[in-house]
């Protein structure tokens, strides 16, 4: 449990543009455990996807590097070894999008068993239907339809056993249940929680879901304005979020029931929205919207801090390494 | 409670190339005045088309209203003349839809369609013309009431050059400027994030409790909805299946699919998930028989293949109405 198994050092992506440069990903370092879910948290703009790209190789970093069992992984997808993609697979956001709708399924998935030569040709149709049947989809029904005549919540299921299709390690969830129905939701994740334990993988889960996040991870960092405002063990982040930004994500979120509500922090009120990436305000990018703004944070950018073990916050209330009176 | 919006047994269907979609199927509903109603069901439950039949914008053909009746104020607005209807949607109703980028057009400025929709609205009431100068500043208002901040200078931008929580506040301030009796919203933070969404939210309940307004609040969200009304309706598959006040829906889930609904929203104290209910949305050319929940169902009883349930009072109060067999008494 305590190997880290990809390592991300002082990563950085940049896109330079007509409207002047955008800072998707800015110096995020963090560290994901074998066999571990860690949660990758933001609003839309935080640079979550950006850094699930960059770990798949779509991007090459601007800076910085990621470490993956130790290889260097700082590269994009046409300098990669075959056998480090085989490692790292990605299932995306919209399956509507990612799946080819000329295609049929069993197209779909024999393409990974293909191109990384899991099996031979008379034992593919074989290694199909077992991945079919890992995600709780009848082969039978579904091998020869296209992904346009099946469900939501289905074309994820199918994404998902193309991304395990080569036996990866390490997946990148790149909010995959945030266009679905809550039951749906429910279905696919309960799936992806018992595939890892079978078949032992490690998990980055992006989403912008922090009940979710609750449910189902072990660690979560938290992102604003590509830079990481806080990382803590899950428990530990709800019963003690430090970072006014997280509080204000949290005291956001709306409950079903008043026990959810006791567990809110109160005090907070969410007000402003996230500022462009390309004209990021001076020093802590959060400090227009935070309720506890100082002189300093509008001046200085704070640095990442140890407040507790393993709980790290980028925030000036906290810069002495203490939790202020 | 004088009832503002009376839905009676609505029957609307779609005429498809392979036959016929039985998309609501007799879906009753009531709205009282100034009251706060929410609307929750999956995605293709029937909620879009519930609020397009009562705005009357559905297409027809392909849909078909083949039954049911919808009273405003006691007059069935499926049996009104055009004139009629137009007259409502300027001064008595009006919807915030989904997608905000959608819902407004991408061509003209946000100051252009404000001052459209003011125009046409103030012209409906008798009173004199509004100058452009008064547009001009009721636009300003509008906008600041939904807590747009620089308000004068996103008149001149278009909706692309905004955000997404920015774009839905336009829509906001549109829906509100003809200070309308009943402001339909549906989905109107889905597309957000939740920091975004609750202010939206929060603005949004300020404003109408403001205004005196009803508002028919349509998530999928039960988070969403839990926060914000007095009342809510649970659809599935074109039928209301529960309905009753919001604190005793969620302390008292009835139907079972409301129950499974509930258990399968993840919970920030930390509860792990459910299994999510099985099976998927029926297909509406040939919806199951009896209660279209049955497939699906844990509790299936033969009853329930044969017959629709109609609406049984259960749990402590009066006004908590569950269409399932198993409340029977």
């Amino acid at each position: 449990m305590s190997e880290e198994i990809l390592t991300v050092e002082n990563l950085k992506k940049y896109f330079v543009t007509k409207q002047g440069t955008v800072r998707a990903v800015d110096k995020v370092s963090f560290s994901v455990k074998q066999g571990e879910t860690c949660g990758l948290v933001g609003e839309s703009g935080s640079g979550k996807t950006t850094i699930a790209h960059t770990l798949v190789g779509i991007y090459e970093p601007t800076e910085g590097r990621a470490l993956f069992k130790g290889q260097n992984i700082s590269k994009v997808f046409n300098q990669r070894p075959k056998a480090l993609k085989k490692e790292i697979r990605i299932v995306f956001q919209d399956p509507g999008s990612s799946l080819n709708p000329r295609r049929s399924i069993k197209q779909i998935l024999e393409l990974p068993l293909k191109v990384h030569r899991i099996c031979n040709d008379s034992d593919r149709v074989e290694r199909v239907m077992e991945l079919l049947r890992m995600v709780e989809l009848p082969p039978e029904d579904y091998m020869y339809k296209s992904p346009q005549v099946i469900g939501g919540g289905e074309k994820q299921m199918v994404a998902i056993a193309r991304a395990l299709a080569p036996n990866p390690s390490f997946l990148v969830l790149d909010e995959p249940t945030s266009a679905l129905d809550v039951s749906v939701q429910a279905k696919i994740i309960n799936l992806l929680m018992q595939l890892q334990q079978n078949l032992n993988l490690t998990y980055l889960f992006i989403t912008h879901d922090l009940s979710l996040m609750r449910n189902i991870t072990n660690r979560v960092v938290i992102m604003y304005l590509g830079k990481i405002s806080e990382v803590a063990p899950t428990v530990e982040f709800f019963q003690n979020p430090f970072h006014p930004y997280t509080k204000m994500l949290l005291s956001s979120i709306p409950t079903v029931s008043d026990e959810e509500e006791n567990f809110k922090p109160k005090e907070v009120i969410s007000r402003g929205e996230i500022a462009s990436p390309v004209n990021v305000p001076s020093g802590c990018s959060f400090h227009l919207r935070c309720p506890q703004k100082m002189e300093i944070c509008s001046r200085a950018d704070p640095t990442v801090v140890e407040v507790e073990a393993d709980h790290l916050v980028r925030c000036h209330l906290f810069s002495d390494g203490r939790k202020p009176t | 409670m004088t009832p503002l919006l009376e839905i009676k047994n609505l029957q609307v269907r779609f005429k498809i190339y392979e036959g016929e979609l039985k998309v609501l199927n007799g879906v009753d509903m009531v709205i009282g005045e100034g009251e706060k109603v929410g609307l929750v069901g999956e995605t293709g439950c029937g909620k879009t088309t519930t609020v397009k039949s009562v705005l009357r914008v559905l297409p027809t053909p392909p849909a078909r209203i083949s039954g049911g009746e919808i009273l405003y104020r006691g007059k069935d607005i499926l049996k009104m003349k055009p004139a009629q209807i137009r007259s409502l949607r300027k001064g008595e109703m009006s919807a915030i839809f989904q997608d905000p980028l959608a819902a407004l057009n991408p061509v003209f400025t946000v100051g252009h369609q404000l001052y459209d929709v003011i125009k046409y609205s103030s012209a409906s009431r008798g009173r004199k013309r509004l100058s452009k100068k008064e547009i001009r500043a009721r636009s300003i208002a509008v906008l600041k009431e939904t807590g747009m901040p620089d308000s004068e200078r996103i008149l001149s931008n278009y909706p692309i050059q905004l955000s997404g929580g920015m774009r839905q506040r336009v829509c906001i301030s549109e829906a509100l400027s003809a200070s309308a009796r009943l402001l339909m919203a549906d989905e109107p933070t889905t597309n957000l994030d939740v920091t975004i969404q609750a202010q939206i939210l929060r603005q949004l309940s300020e404003l109408v409790a403001k205004k005196k307004s009803s508002i028919l609040l349509i998530s999928h969200s039960l988070g969403v909805v839990r926060n914000l009304t007095e009342r809510v309706y649970i659809m599935y598959a074109g039928n209301m299946v529960e309905v009753a006040r919001t604190k005793d829906l969620f302390a008292d889930p009835l139907h079972p699919y409301t129950k499974a609904l509930l258990k399968s929203v993840p919970k920030l104290t930390g509860e792990g998930i459910s299994r999510g209910i099985r099976g998927r949305i029926p297909n509406y050319l040939n919806p199951p028989a009896g209660c279209r929940f049955h497939p699906r169902c844990d509790h299936m009883m033969p009853i329930c293949e044969k017959e629709r349930p109609a609406f049984f009072t259960g749990g402590d109060s009066d006004n908590h109405k569950v269409a399932c067999f198993l409340c029977r008494r």
